[in-house]
């Protein structure tokens, strides 16, 4: 016997509101042509493209354009790859308006495809006449694409049945089957099917068939069809498809017949479970973000009208923390957080206009004569500043490309942290700067995101940090740990005999204020609370993102501990971050953050 | 549950900031190359098995910020390290010049036993180069070091340095590797003799590939 390696493969395709299956000589001719071809590659990408070609009658090879569909679909990485996607039909109409959905059951275990074309009105992609010469489909989306490439052309001289794609076109020089029995056979599926597999046996095919047909036309036509296919030409898919076995094979028993059937229904079944499922989830998530847009659109009015004009006084009530908490709506950010951060520097536009002009007659004479006045630091040292700066901002952020040379924040990002070093030649350029000053030029017009620079890295803990005073570090480090210990005594315990010491990770998330290891929604979501607490909110954060992933951690060795944390997770969500961050209280004993770390300042203290 | 492998230890990237660390690792643990890479703030942590001899050698590599500020750090992550790449880009002549002041730190704050290789990256920008091969020869000579020129670009020589550095220390903890592989025990284990992450590496290595 044949062992049925199965690749069942399901076409849906449906006009208006229904769906709708193709012909039942359609779905054979499609199903024959699919089963023919051959899985050449398996790659998700973000584009999905199909490809129709049709045999001309004269034999030659059309490439209809219509039936060329590009679909571009959204990334997706889960290992169900079923990305919904929206099909540019090629010169359609306009309300050709197709949509496609390509769900791969399994990542590696490609047995169940789907393929469910719907368009609005009918799209017909087919040729009366067709002989399906070639069909190429090829899905590219990020993860899983399958290329079916199959050129057989038949010969001319058959009378092929046509096929057509969604339809009220009878594409058929024989005996035609309308749009009304095309519904209809559509209703016992409810999703209809054309399958490829060897596991759907002819008498099972003509089962179906006849099931489809019995509600109008003829259950023996598609029967005629294959009988002439076979007189013709025995193609092994056609024997796949309808026949249990290739011709010259003894037949399927029944049993086997029918638990193919039963295992093709099922899986029938289980696409269409599936695809209910994720039209929840969407519409659920259409809810959740519609919700989302209103909830920021008022915060906005509540931040604009109540509360910015009355800082003061408002700042430090219950409900403002509470909103603020919540986020801080992406227009009123920079705002806030300059308002939060202060200005204790008494810095004026002004004053950046001079170390920006400073800066650069610094560069200028840099490259001029390759060196520069020599005003005290180390020629080495100021050189190496300045090209590290350089060298930074193209590592800044780079897949966003707008830091990077050419990008429309290059520039500003170069003033701002060469305004910086001029403005603080005693703390200079450190690594982990350019992506605090990113952060806040993409939120802040240039002078106020200087402001806000330089008061930001005036706070004792930034201070500490970008001086790379390795003695103060070491007891924010200390302080840190009597947190952990005390929030999350199992992670702290493993850590500890793992040898991960919060260092290794704490230096990129303090550094970088976390805008290199969260996403940065997230980052500026914890920005917003940096703003309102101070350096104790940094090291909470760390404590939530610790409790968030506490169980993972539990389980990794110090390795994978110290990669993961140093590479966060991409789909972090911030309100179960934020969630686990409020189950952090900084409290140890009855001592607060500053109490401990203030007393860790003294007892080590130099 | 098989062993996932016999021998762990770790390597270290040093060099100034821009020289390709961070690429040279992408390189040889996932085969990748990006132009223009995300900074490295303090320590950055990747691993790779390679098969050696027959001994399936764990190493963990530790890619450090090149900045001068943050030697302070990163000094405290030498004494960790069984083999360290000192990096230096040919077409940077004050990287090449900076090379002795990593040694001299390396003297300082390493192990004795530390193995150390040079490495002169972007060996494929001929046309800017500033250090000569043969200035790369004459310093490893000098420091008793091996030397490759390599490109993460191109993909020059990134598993042959990285395999030679493993080497070397394989060989420079023979002794204790022979101890162990004489005992009965069936787990080698470099690192779990100092005194570090001896544990749990089953439930690890069961989530391999996991979180890279």
């Amino acid at each position: 016997t044949i062992s049925p390696t199965p690749q069942v493969l399901s076409l849906n395709m449906s006009t208006g509101m229904r769906r709708v299956g193709l012909t039942a000589d359609a779905a054979r001719e499609a199903g024959e042509d699919i089963s023919r071809s051959t899985v050449a590659c398996v790659r998700v990408g973000s584009t999905i493209m199909l490809d129709l070609v049709t045999d001309s009658p004269s034999g030659g090879t059309v490439r209809d354009p219509s039936s060329r569909l590009h679909l571009q679909s959204h990334k997706t990485t889960s290992l169900n790859c079923d990305p919904s996607s929206i099909l540019s039909p090629g010169d359609e109409d306009e309300d050709g308006e197709t949509f496609v959905e390509l769900g791969a059951q399994g990542y590696s275990d490609l047995r169940f495809m789907d393929v469910s074309l719907s368009s609005r009105n009918t799209y017909e992609s087919s040729r009366r006449q067709s002989a399906p010469g070639h069909i190429g489909l090829s899905v590219d989306s990020s993860e899983l694409a399958l290329h079916f490439f199959l050129c057989e052309p038949k010969s001319p001289s058959q009378n092929v049945p046509g096929w057509k794609l969604f339809g009220k076109v009878a594409a058929r020089e024989s005996p035609p089957k309308d749009s009304r029995t095309i519904q209809q056979e559509s209703v016992p599926g409810g999703l209809t099917s054309v399958s490829a597999p060897n596991l759907l046996s002819e008498g099972e095919y003509e089962a179906r068939a006849g099931k489809a047909g019995s509600g109008g036309t003829s259950p023996t036509q598609p029967q005629h069809g294959r009988r002439k296919n076979l007189d013709f030409e025995p193609l092994s898919t056609t024997a796949l498809i309808l026949e249990d076995r290739p011709s010259n094979l003894p037949a399927k028993s029944v049993e086997e017949a029918q638990r193919h059937r039963q295992e093709y229904d099922e899986m029938v079944a289980e696409a269409k479970k599936r695809e209910l499922k994720e039209a929840q989830r969407k519409r659920k998530e259409m809810k959740e973000r519609f919700k989302q847009e209103d909830s920021i659109a008022n915060a906005m009015v509540v931040w604009n009208h109540d509360i910015l004009p009355n800082w003061d006084n408002m700042r430090n009530t219950r409900r403002v923390r509470e909103l603020w908490w919540q986020g801080l709506p992406p227009n009123v950010r920079g705002k806030v957080w300059s308002l939060a951060i202060g200005n204790e520097l008494n810095i004026t536009p002004e004053l950046y206009d001079i170390f920006l002009s400073r800066a650069k007659e610094r560069w200028r004479s840099f490259s001029e004569t390759g060196t520069e006045a020599d005003d005290g630091a180390s020629l080495a040292d100021r050189e190496s500043s300045l090209d590290l700066i350089k060298l930074d901002i193209s590592r800044t952020f780079p897949p966003l490309f707008i830091f990077q040379k050419g990008g429309p924040y290059h520039d500003l990002l170069h003033s701002v942290l060469g305004a910086y070093t001029c403005y603080r030649p005693d703390v200079g350029y450190v690594q982990g700067m350019s992506f605090i000053a990113a952060v806040l030029i993409l939120n802040l017009e240039e002078a106020d995101a200087f402001i806000a620079f330089a008061n930001l890295l005036n706070k004792p803990c930034q201070l500490a940090f970008f001086r790379v005073d390795h003695d103060l570090m070491l007891k924010y480090f200390a302080a840190f740990e009597v947190f952990f210990e005390e929030n999350l005594p199992r992670l702290f315990n493993h850590f500890q005999i793992s040898n991960l010491t919060p260092d290794l990770y704490l230096i990129d998330w303090i550094f970088t204020l976390y805008s290199k290891s969260l996403p940065l929604d997230v980052a500026c979501r914890v920005w917003d609370v940096f703003c309102r607490d101070g350096e104790e909110f940094l090291f909470r954060t760390g404590l939530g993102i610790l409790r968030l992933y506490e169980d993972v951690l539990l389980q990794m060795d110090f390795i994978y501990s110290a990669q993961f944390l140093t590479r966060l997770p991409e789909d972090i969500d911030s309100d179960r971050l934020f969630a686990c961050i409020a189950t952090m209280p900084m409290l140890n004993g009855n001592k607060k953050w500053s109490q401990v770390s203030s007393s860790k300042h003294k007892k080590t203290g130099k | 549950m098989a062993k996932q492998y016999d021998v762990l230890f770790r390597l270290l990237l040093l060099g100034d900031s821009g020289v390709g660390k961070t690429c040279l690792l992408c390189r040889f643990t996932d085969n990748e190359f990006h132009p223009s890479h995300i900074s490295t703030i303090g320590v950055d942590f990747k691993m790779k098995t390679l098969e050696i001899d027959g001994i399936k050698v764990r190493i963990q590599i530790w890619d450090t910020a090149g900045q001068e500020r943050y030697q302070t750090i990163t000094k405290q992550y030498y004494r960790r390290a069984q083999g360290i790449f000192l990096v230096y880009d040919i077409t940077s002549e004050r990287s090449f010049q900076h090379i002795m002041k990593w040694a001299s730190d390396v003297d300082e704050y390493a192990p004795d036993n530390i193995q150390r290789i040079l490495i002169g990256n972007k060996s494929d920008e001929e046309e800017k180069r500033q250090v000569a091969t043969g200035q790369g020869n004459k310093l490893a000579k000098d420091y008793g070091m091996d030397f490759f020129e390599t490109s993460a670009s191109t993909n020059y020589n990134i598993t042959e340095s990285f395999t030679r550095l493993a080497e070397q220390v394989l060989a420079a903890n023979k002794k204790d590797l022979d101890l162990l592989r004489a005992s009965v025990t069936d787990e080698l284990n470099l690192a779990a003799l100092e005194e570090e992450e001896g544990i749990t590496d089953g439930a690890a290595a069961s989530q391999k590939g996991c979180w890279c």
